[in-house]
Protein backbone atom coordinates (compact mmCIF):
# COMPACT_ATOMS: atom_id res chain seq x y z
CA UNK A 1 0.00 0.00 0.00
CA UNK A 2 1.59 3.64 -0.87
CA UNK A 3 2.04 5.89 2.22
CA UNK A 4 1.53 9.33 0.88
CA UNK A 5 3.71 11.35 3.61
CA UNK A 6 4.79 14.03 2.11
CA UNK A 7 5.10 17.01 4.66
CA UNK A 8 5.24 20.83 3.33
CA UNK A 9 8.77 22.24 3.49
CA UNK A 10 9.79 25.35 5.71
CA UNK A 11 13.00 27.54 6.03
CA UNK A 12 13.84 26.15 9.53
CA UNK A 13 13.83 22.51 8.51
CA UNK A 14 16.90 20.69 7.88
CA UNK A 15 17.98 19.99 4.44
CA UNK A 16 19.84 16.63 5.20
CA UNK A 17 15.91 15.47 6.52
CA UNK A 18 14.17 16.68 3.96
CA UNK A 19 16.29 14.65 1.70
CA UNK A 20 15.81 12.04 4.04
CA UNK A 21 11.85 12.06 2.99
CA UNK A 22 11.95 12.64 -0.26
CA UNK A 23 15.20 11.73 -2.46
CA UNK A 24 13.62 13.32 -5.44
CA UNK A 25 14.82 16.87 -3.73
CA UNK A 26 18.25 16.11 -5.06
CA UNK A 27 17.47 16.45 -8.58
CA UNK A 28 16.47 19.53 -7.38
CA UNK A 29 20.30 20.49 -5.55
CA UNK A 30 21.33 19.68 -8.84
CA UNK A 31 19.26 21.84 -10.92
CA UNK A 32 19.95 24.46 -8.93
CA UNK A 33 23.57 23.82 -8.34
CA UNK A 34 23.75 23.00 -4.89
CA UNK A 35 26.50 20.63 -3.60
CA UNK A 36 24.72 17.13 -2.01
CA UNK A 37 27.10 17.00 1.34
CA UNK A 38 24.41 20.06 2.90
CA UNK A 39 25.87 19.22 6.23
CA UNK A 40 23.15 20.06 9.38
CA UNK A 41 22.56 23.20 7.45
CA UNK A 42 18.80 24.19 7.64
CA UNK A 43 16.73 25.23 4.20
CA UNK A 44 17.40 29.33 5.11
CA UNK A 45 21.10 28.68 5.51
CA UNK A 46 21.50 26.82 2.64
CA UNK A 47 19.38 29.47 0.43
CA UNK A 48 21.77 31.85 2.11
CA UNK A 49 24.61 30.18 1.39
CA UNK A 50 24.17 29.81 -1.89
CA UNK A 51 22.17 33.04 -2.80
CA UNK A 52 19.35 31.68 -3.61
CA UNK A 53 15.87 33.03 -2.91
CA UNK A 54 14.55 31.39 0.24
CA UNK A 55 10.72 32.04 -0.92
CA UNK A 56 11.20 30.67 -4.18
CA UNK A 57 13.40 27.69 -3.05
CA UNK A 58 10.96 26.23 -0.84
CA UNK A 59 7.86 26.78 -3.64
CA UNK A 60 9.88 24.67 -5.85
CA UNK A 61 10.96 21.91 -3.36
CA UNK A 62 7.17 21.58 -2.63
CA UNK A 63 6.38 20.97 -5.79
CA UNK A 64 8.49 17.98 -5.74
CA UNK A 65 7.25 17.51 -3.00
CA UNK A 66 4.00 16.93 -4.44
CA UNK A 67 2.18 20.12 -3.55
CA UNK A 68 0.20 22.20 -5.67
CA UNK A 69 1.24 25.15 -7.27
CA UNK A 70 1.01 28.40 -5.29
CA UNK A 71 -1.22 31.11 -6.71
CA UNK A 72 -0.41 35.05 -6.42
CA UNK A 73 2.93 34.54 -5.20
CA UNK A 74 5.12 37.21 -6.40
CA UNK A 75 8.70 37.15 -7.09
CA UNK A 76 11.65 39.26 -6.99
CA UNK A 77 13.17 39.63 -11.34
CA UNK A 78 16.36 38.37 -9.69
CA UNK A 79 14.37 35.33 -8.89
CA UNK A 80 13.15 34.66 -11.89
CA UNK A 81 16.42 34.75 -13.27
CA UNK A 82 17.53 31.92 -11.35
CA UNK A 83 14.10 30.00 -12.40
CA UNK A 84 15.42 30.07 -16.44
CA UNK A 85 19.23 28.79 -14.87
CA UNK A 86 17.31 26.60 -13.32
CA UNK A 87 15.14 25.43 -16.03
CA UNK A 88 18.33 25.17 -18.48
CA UNK A 89 20.02 23.27 -15.85
CA UNK A 90 17.37 20.62 -15.85
CA UNK A 91 17.13 20.41 -19.53
CA UNK A 92 21.20 19.80 -19.51
CA UNK A 93 20.27 16.88 -17.43
CA UNK A 94 17.10 15.62 -19.54
CA UNK A 95 19.51 15.84 -22.77
CA UNK A 96 22.89 14.44 -21.56
CA UNK A 97 22.02 12.21 -18.42
CA UNK A 98 18.38 10.71 -19.02
CA UNK A 99 18.20 10.71 -22.80
CA UNK A 100 20.97 8.29 -22.94
CA UNK A 101 20.88 6.83 -20.11
CA UNK A 102 17.27 5.76 -21.24
CA UNK A 103 18.33 5.03 -25.12
CA UNK A 104 21.44 2.46 -24.14
CA UNK A 105 18.49 0.71 -22.01
CA UNK A 106 16.33 0.43 -24.77
CA UNK A 107 19.24 -0.82 -27.49
CA UNK A 108 20.41 -3.55 -25.12
CA UNK A 109 17.10 -4.57 -24.57
CA UNK A 110 16.92 -4.42 -28.43
CA UNK A 111 19.81 -6.42 -29.35
CA UNK A 112 18.59 -9.05 -26.33
CA UNK A 113 14.94 -8.77 -27.69
CA UNK A 114 15.01 -8.27 -31.99
CA UNK A 115 11.25 -8.61 -32.05
CA UNK A 116 10.18 -6.16 -34.64
CA UNK A 117 7.55 -5.32 -31.93
CA UNK A 118 10.27 -3.56 -30.28
CA UNK A 119 11.51 -1.80 -32.60
CA UNK A 120 8.63 -0.44 -33.26
CA UNK A 121 9.23 0.67 -29.28
CA UNK A 122 12.29 1.85 -30.25
CA UNK A 123 11.24 3.78 -32.64
CA UNK A 124 8.25 5.67 -30.49
CA UNK A 125 10.80 6.55 -27.94
CA UNK A 126 13.28 7.80 -30.86
CA UNK A 127 9.87 9.99 -32.05
CA UNK A 128 9.18 11.07 -28.37
CA UNK A 129 12.65 12.50 -27.86
CA UNK A 130 13.69 13.89 -30.88
CA UNK A 131 9.84 15.72 -29.85
CA UNK A 132 11.12 16.94 -26.56
CA UNK A 133 14.36 18.24 -27.82
CA UNK A 134 12.58 20.23 -29.93
CA UNK A 135 10.39 21.53 -27.10
CA UNK A 136 13.49 22.31 -24.97
CA UNK A 137 15.26 24.15 -28.23
CA UNK A 138 12.32 26.32 -28.52
CA UNK A 139 12.63 26.92 -25.01
CA UNK A 140 16.33 27.80 -25.19
CA UNK A 141 15.96 29.82 -28.19
CA UNK A 142 13.05 31.37 -28.16
CA UNK A 143 10.90 31.72 -24.44
CA UNK A 144 13.96 31.93 -22.19
CA UNK A 145 15.54 34.24 -24.06
CA UNK A 146 12.23 36.33 -24.46
CA UNK A 147 12.18 36.42 -20.74
CA UNK A 148 15.66 37.69 -19.78
CA UNK A 149 15.14 40.38 -22.08
CA UNK A 150 11.91 41.37 -20.05
CA UNK A 151 13.27 40.92 -16.95
CA UNK A 152 16.69 42.51 -17.92
CA UNK A 153 14.67 45.71 -18.71
CA UNK A 154 14.94 45.08 -22.19
CA UNK A 155 12.41 44.84 -23.25
CA UNK A 156 12.50 48.01 -26.63
CA UNK A 157 15.09 45.17 -28.37
CA UNK A 158 13.20 43.29 -30.45
CA UNK A 159 12.16 39.67 -29.94
CA UNK A 160 13.05 36.90 -32.61
CA UNK A 161 9.66 35.40 -32.78
CA UNK A 162 6.40 36.00 -30.59
CA UNK A 163 6.33 33.95 -27.92
CA UNK A 164 2.86 31.83 -26.84
CA UNK A 165 1.97 30.81 -23.83
CA UNK A 166 -0.59 28.23 -24.80
CA UNK A 167 1.26 27.00 -27.18
CA UNK A 168 3.74 26.80 -24.84
CA UNK A 169 1.42 24.64 -22.47
CA UNK A 170 -0.12 22.66 -25.29
CA UNK A 171 3.73 20.93 -26.01
CA UNK A 172 4.07 20.02 -22.22
CA UNK A 173 0.57 18.04 -22.50
CA UNK A 174 1.81 16.50 -25.48
CA UNK A 175 5.34 15.47 -24.10
CA UNK A 176 3.48 13.55 -20.72
CA UNK A 177 0.87 11.77 -22.97
CA UNK A 178 3.52 10.26 -24.82
CA UNK A 179 5.44 9.36 -22.07
CA UNK A 180 2.64 7.65 -20.25
CA UNK A 181 1.91 5.68 -23.29
CA UNK A 182 5.39 3.86 -23.46
CA UNK A 183 5.25 3.51 -19.66
CA UNK A 184 1.88 1.93 -20.54
CA UNK A 185 3.20 -0.05 -23.33
CA UNK A 186 5.96 -1.57 -20.92
CA UNK A 187 3.99 -2.49 -17.85
CA UNK A 188 0.63 -3.71 -19.95
CA UNK A 189 1.49 -4.84 -23.28
CA UNK A 190 4.24 -5.48 -25.03
CA UNK A 191 6.30 -8.61 -24.67
CA UNK A 192 9.08 -9.35 -23.36
CA UNK A 193 10.81 -12.09 -21.59
CA UNK A 194 12.83 -11.80 -18.35
CA UNK A 195 15.93 -9.09 -18.64
CA UNK A 196 14.03 -7.96 -15.44
CA UNK A 197 17.17 -6.13 -14.64
CA UNK A 198 17.40 -4.07 -17.32
CA UNK A 199 13.44 -3.67 -17.68
CA UNK A 200 13.45 -2.16 -14.00
CA UNK A 201 16.53 0.32 -15.05
CA UNK A 202 14.22 1.41 -17.89
CA UNK A 203 11.47 2.00 -15.67
CA UNK A 204 12.98 3.66 -13.01
CA UNK A 205 14.44 6.03 -15.21
CA UNK A 206 11.23 6.34 -16.93
CA UNK A 207 9.82 7.08 -13.58
CA UNK A 208 12.73 9.75 -12.73
CA UNK A 209 12.08 11.86 -16.14
CA UNK A 210 8.31 11.94 -15.80
CA UNK A 211 8.47 13.08 -12.26
CA UNK A 212 10.85 15.44 -13.17
CA UNK A 213 9.49 16.39 -16.52
CA UNK A 214 6.07 17.28 -14.53
CA UNK A 215 7.27 19.39 -11.65
CA UNK A 216 9.45 21.08 -14.58
CA UNK A 217 6.40 22.03 -16.67
CA UNK A 218 4.71 23.19 -13.36
CA UNK A 219 7.62 25.49 -12.31
CA UNK A 220 7.11 26.74 -16.32
CA UNK A 221 3.67 27.23 -16.05
CA UNK A 222 2.85 28.25 -12.72
CA UNK A 223 5.95 30.84 -12.15
CA UNK A 224 7.87 31.78 -15.07
CA UNK A 225 4.88 32.41 -17.51
CA UNK A 226 2.51 34.03 -15.25
CA UNK A 227 5.46 36.49 -13.46
CA UNK A 228 6.30 36.94 -16.68
CA UNK A 229 2.88 37.97 -18.05
CA UNK A 230 3.07 40.10 -14.70
CA UNK A 231 5.75 42.18 -15.81
CA UNK A 232 4.86 42.78 -19.41
CA UNK A 233 1.19 44.12 -17.73
CA UNK A 234 3.27 46.81 -15.46
CA UNK A 235 5.71 47.79 -17.91
CA UNK A 236 2.72 48.24 -20.47
CA UNK A 237 0.82 51.16 -18.07
CA UNK B 1 -13.36 -10.75 -8.15
CA UNK B 2 -11.22 -8.15 -8.44
CA UNK B 3 -10.81 -5.23 -5.99
CA UNK B 4 -10.07 -1.93 -7.13
CA UNK B 5 -8.43 0.53 -5.63
CA UNK B 6 -10.48 3.93 -4.21
CA UNK B 7 -8.84 6.82 -4.24
CA UNK B 8 -10.38 9.16 -1.34
CA UNK B 9 -9.48 12.81 -0.68
CA UNK B 10 -9.75 13.91 2.96
CA UNK B 11 -10.80 17.80 2.76
CA UNK B 12 -9.63 18.55 6.44
CA UNK B 13 -7.21 21.27 7.69
CA UNK B 14 -7.09 19.46 11.08
CA UNK B 15 -4.15 17.09 10.75
CA UNK B 16 -5.67 15.34 14.01
CA UNK B 17 -8.81 14.66 12.08
CA UNK B 18 -6.93 13.44 8.65
CA UNK B 19 -4.36 11.34 10.54
CA UNK B 20 -7.40 9.45 12.02
CA UNK B 21 -9.65 8.78 9.57
CA UNK B 22 -6.22 7.66 7.83
CA UNK B 23 -5.04 5.22 9.68
CA UNK B 24 -8.85 3.52 10.52
CA UNK B 25 -8.68 3.36 6.51
CA UNK B 26 -5.33 2.09 6.20
CA UNK B 27 -5.91 -0.38 8.86
CA UNK B 28 -9.30 -1.37 6.85
CA UNK B 29 -9.19 -3.92 4.12
CA UNK B 30 -10.70 -1.12 1.78
CA UNK B 31 -7.72 -0.99 -0.90
CA UNK B 32 -7.07 2.39 -1.01
CA UNK B 33 -4.93 5.42 -1.78
CA UNK B 34 -5.41 8.87 0.30
CA UNK B 35 -5.01 12.21 -0.57
CA UNK B 36 -4.90 15.31 1.74
CA UNK B 37 -6.30 18.59 0.77
CA UNK B 38 -6.39 21.66 3.39
CA UNK B 39 -9.15 23.37 0.98
CA UNK B 40 -11.12 23.36 -2.00
CA UNK B 41 -8.03 24.76 -3.98
CA UNK B 42 -5.77 21.84 -3.21
CA UNK B 43 -9.04 19.79 -3.78
CA UNK B 44 -9.65 21.05 -7.53
CA UNK B 45 -5.74 20.40 -7.88
CA UNK B 46 -5.73 16.68 -7.08
CA UNK B 47 -8.75 16.45 -9.35
CA UNK B 48 -7.00 17.57 -12.18
CA UNK B 49 -4.20 14.66 -11.86
CA UNK B 50 -6.10 11.89 -10.18
CA UNK B 51 -8.87 9.40 -10.65
CA UNK B 52 -11.00 10.51 -7.17
CA UNK B 53 -14.07 8.32 -6.17
CA UNK B 54 -14.81 9.45 -2.72
CA UNK B 55 -13.97 12.95 -1.03
CA UNK B 56 -14.37 13.03 3.02
CA UNK B 57 -14.82 16.67 3.68
CA UNK B 58 -14.87 18.77 6.48
CA UNK B 59 -18.35 20.83 5.37
CA UNK B 60 -16.68 23.92 6.77
CA UNK B 61 -14.76 24.09 3.21
CA UNK B 62 -17.86 24.52 1.56
CA UNK B 63 -19.23 27.62 2.76
CA UNK B 64 -19.12 30.42 0.56
CA UNK B 65 -17.95 27.95 -2.77
CA UNK B 66 -21.22 27.05 -4.29
CA UNK B 67 -19.62 27.82 -7.55
CA UNK B 68 -16.53 25.93 -6.82
CA UNK B 69 -17.99 22.83 -5.84
CA UNK B 70 -20.95 22.59 -8.30
CA UNK B 71 -18.76 22.90 -10.88
CA UNK B 72 -16.93 19.97 -9.56
CA UNK B 73 -19.98 18.03 -8.93
CA UNK B 74 -20.89 18.93 -12.95
CA UNK B 75 -17.28 17.38 -13.99
CA UNK B 76 -16.93 14.05 -11.79
CA UNK B 77 -20.57 13.01 -11.53
CA UNK B 78 -19.34 9.69 -10.27
CA UNK B 79 -17.74 11.49 -7.00
CA UNK B 80 -19.34 10.64 -3.48
CA UNK B 81 -19.34 13.21 -1.24
CA UNK B 82 -18.81 11.88 2.40
CA UNK B 83 -19.30 14.68 5.06
CA UNK B 84 -17.83 14.93 7.89
CA UNK B 85 -20.91 15.84 11.24
CA UNK B 86 -19.36 18.37 13.36
CA UNK B 87 -23.01 18.93 15.34
CA UNK B 88 -22.56 22.35 14.00
CA UNK B 89 -25.09 23.23 11.38
CA UNK B 90 -24.25 24.83 8.35
CA UNK B 91 -27.41 24.80 7.18
CA UNK B 92 -26.80 22.23 4.58
CA UNK B 93 -24.46 23.87 2.71
CA UNK B 94 -24.60 21.11 -0.02
CA UNK B 95 -25.84 17.62 -0.97
CA UNK B 96 -23.50 14.98 0.78
CA UNK B 97 -23.66 11.36 -0.15
CA UNK B 98 -23.61 10.10 3.64
CA UNK B 99 -22.04 11.69 6.80
CA UNK B 100 -19.86 10.46 9.29
CA UNK B 101 -19.34 12.22 12.91
CA UNK B 102 -16.17 11.65 14.64
CA UNK B 103 -17.52 9.87 17.63
CA UNK B 104 -18.69 6.98 15.25
CA UNK B 105 -16.87 3.68 15.50
CA UNK B 106 -14.24 2.96 12.57
CA UNK B 107 -16.35 -0.06 11.75
CA UNK B 108 -19.25 2.51 10.95
CA UNK B 109 -17.45 4.63 8.77
CA UNK B 110 -15.67 2.00 7.43
CA UNK B 111 -19.21 0.93 6.34
CA UNK B 112 -20.85 4.03 4.69
CA UNK B 113 -17.19 4.50 2.92
CA UNK B 114 -17.61 0.87 0.81
CA UNK B 115 -21.32 1.36 0.37
CA UNK B 116 -19.67 4.82 -1.55
CA UNK B 117 -17.68 2.35 -3.70
CA UNK B 118 -20.99 0.13 -4.59
CA UNK B 119 -22.28 3.41 -5.43
CA UNK B 120 -19.54 3.95 -7.85
CA UNK B 121 -19.43 0.97 -9.29
CA UNK B 122 -23.50 0.79 -10.37
CA UNK B 123 -22.99 4.83 -11.56
CA UNK B 124 -19.98 3.84 -13.96
CA UNK B 125 -21.44 0.34 -14.76
CA UNK B 126 -19.63 -1.24 -17.82
CA UNK B 127 -16.46 0.89 -17.78
CA UNK B 128 -14.08 -1.22 -16.28
CA UNK B 129 -10.54 -0.61 -17.02
CA UNK B 130 -9.98 -3.97 -18.74
CA UNK B 131 -8.91 -3.51 -22.34
CA UNK B 132 -11.52 -5.42 -23.66
CA UNK B 133 -12.31 -3.94 -27.23
CA UNK B 134 -15.46 -4.69 -29.26
CA UNK B 135 -15.82 -5.36 -32.71
CA UNK B 136 -16.37 -2.10 -34.23
CA UNK B 137 -13.55 -0.51 -32.01
CA UNK B 138 -11.14 -2.87 -33.21
CA UNK B 139 -12.21 -1.81 -36.86
CA UNK B 140 -11.87 1.77 -35.90
CA UNK B 141 -8.24 0.94 -34.55
CA UNK B 142 -6.94 -1.27 -37.30
CA UNK B 143 -7.79 1.84 -39.21
CA UNK B 144 -5.68 4.12 -36.84
CA UNK B 145 -3.31 1.46 -37.34
CA UNK B 146 -3.04 2.06 -40.99
CA UNK B 147 -2.52 6.19 -40.64
CA UNK B 148 -6.25 6.56 -41.60
CA UNK B 149 -7.31 9.93 -40.65
CA UNK B 150 -10.96 10.32 -38.99
CA UNK B 151 -12.70 11.47 -42.24
CA UNK B 152 -11.28 8.24 -43.66
CA UNK B 153 -12.63 6.01 -41.24
CA UNK B 154 -15.92 7.71 -41.10
CA UNK B 155 -16.25 6.85 -45.12
CA UNK B 156 -14.73 3.21 -44.86
CA UNK B 157 -16.39 2.35 -41.65
CA UNK B 158 -20.08 3.80 -43.08
CA UNK B 159 -20.35 5.94 -39.48
CA UNK B 160 -20.02 9.63 -39.17
CA UNK B 161 -17.46 11.33 -37.89
CA UNK B 162 -18.77 12.03 -34.64
CA UNK B 163 -18.99 8.52 -33.75
CA UNK B 164 -15.58 7.64 -35.02
CA UNK B 165 -14.44 10.01 -32.63
CA UNK B 166 -16.70 8.51 -29.55
CA UNK B 167 -14.97 4.96 -30.69
CA UNK B 168 -11.57 6.42 -30.05
CA UNK B 169 -12.21 8.10 -27.18
CA UNK B 170 -13.15 4.59 -25.88
CA UNK B 171 -9.97 2.91 -27.20
CA UNK B 172 -7.68 5.25 -25.06
CA UNK B 173 -10.23 4.73 -22.13
CA UNK B 174 -10.01 1.14 -22.28
CA UNK B 175 -6.31 1.15 -23.47
CA UNK B 176 -4.80 3.71 -21.96
CA UNK B 177 -2.57 4.35 -25.18
CA UNK B 178 -3.56 7.53 -27.00
CA UNK B 179 -1.34 8.12 -29.25
CA UNK B 180 -1.36 6.98 -33.32
CA UNK B 181 2.09 5.54 -32.80
CA UNK B 182 1.54 3.89 -29.53
CA UNK B 183 -1.66 1.93 -30.37
CA UNK B 184 0.37 0.16 -33.40
CA UNK B 185 2.83 -1.26 -31.17
CA UNK B 186 -0.73 -2.06 -28.74
CA UNK B 187 -2.78 -3.81 -32.13
CA UNK B 188 1.01 -5.68 -32.39
CA UNK B 189 0.80 -6.49 -29.06
CA UNK B 190 -2.28 -7.66 -28.64
CA UNK B 191 -1.78 -9.81 -32.20
CA UNK B 192 -5.23 -7.29 -33.01
CA UNK B 193 -2.84 -6.79 -36.91
CA UNK B 194 -0.23 -8.71 -38.51
CA UNK B 195 3.43 -6.84 -37.61
CA UNK B 196 4.05 -7.60 -41.07
CA UNK B 197 1.63 -5.56 -42.39
CA UNK B 198 3.56 -2.59 -41.04
CA UNK B 199 6.55 -1.21 -42.49
CA UNK B 200 9.22 -0.48 -40.07
FE1 LIG C 1 11.65 23.50 -20.15
FE1 LIG D 1 8.76 23.23 -21.19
Amino acid sequence: MHHFTATKMSPSMKMADQIDANPRLLLMLQHFNIDFRVSDLTVSQLCKQYEISEALFVDIANLYNGFGAKKNHTYTKKDLLQVIDFLKNSHHYYRSDMYPQINSYIQLLQKNHPEREFKLLNRFFNEYFTEVLEHLDYEDNVAFPYFIKLLKNRSEESVPEQFSSTEYSEHHTDIELKLHDLKNLLLKYVNIEGDLDLRRKLFFALYELEYDLFVHSLIEESILIPSGANIEKKENA
Amino acid sequence: MLKTTLHIVILESSKIIFEGLYSILYQSDIYCRVYRAENIDELSDILKTEKINIIIANPVHFVNRDKEINKIKKEFPSLSIVGIDFGVMHKAVIETDASFTLYDTPEHILHLISRMDNRNKSISGNSDDSDNLTKRELEVLTCIVNGKLNKEIAEELNISIHTVVRHRKNITTKTGIRSQSGLTIYAISKKIVEIEDIEI
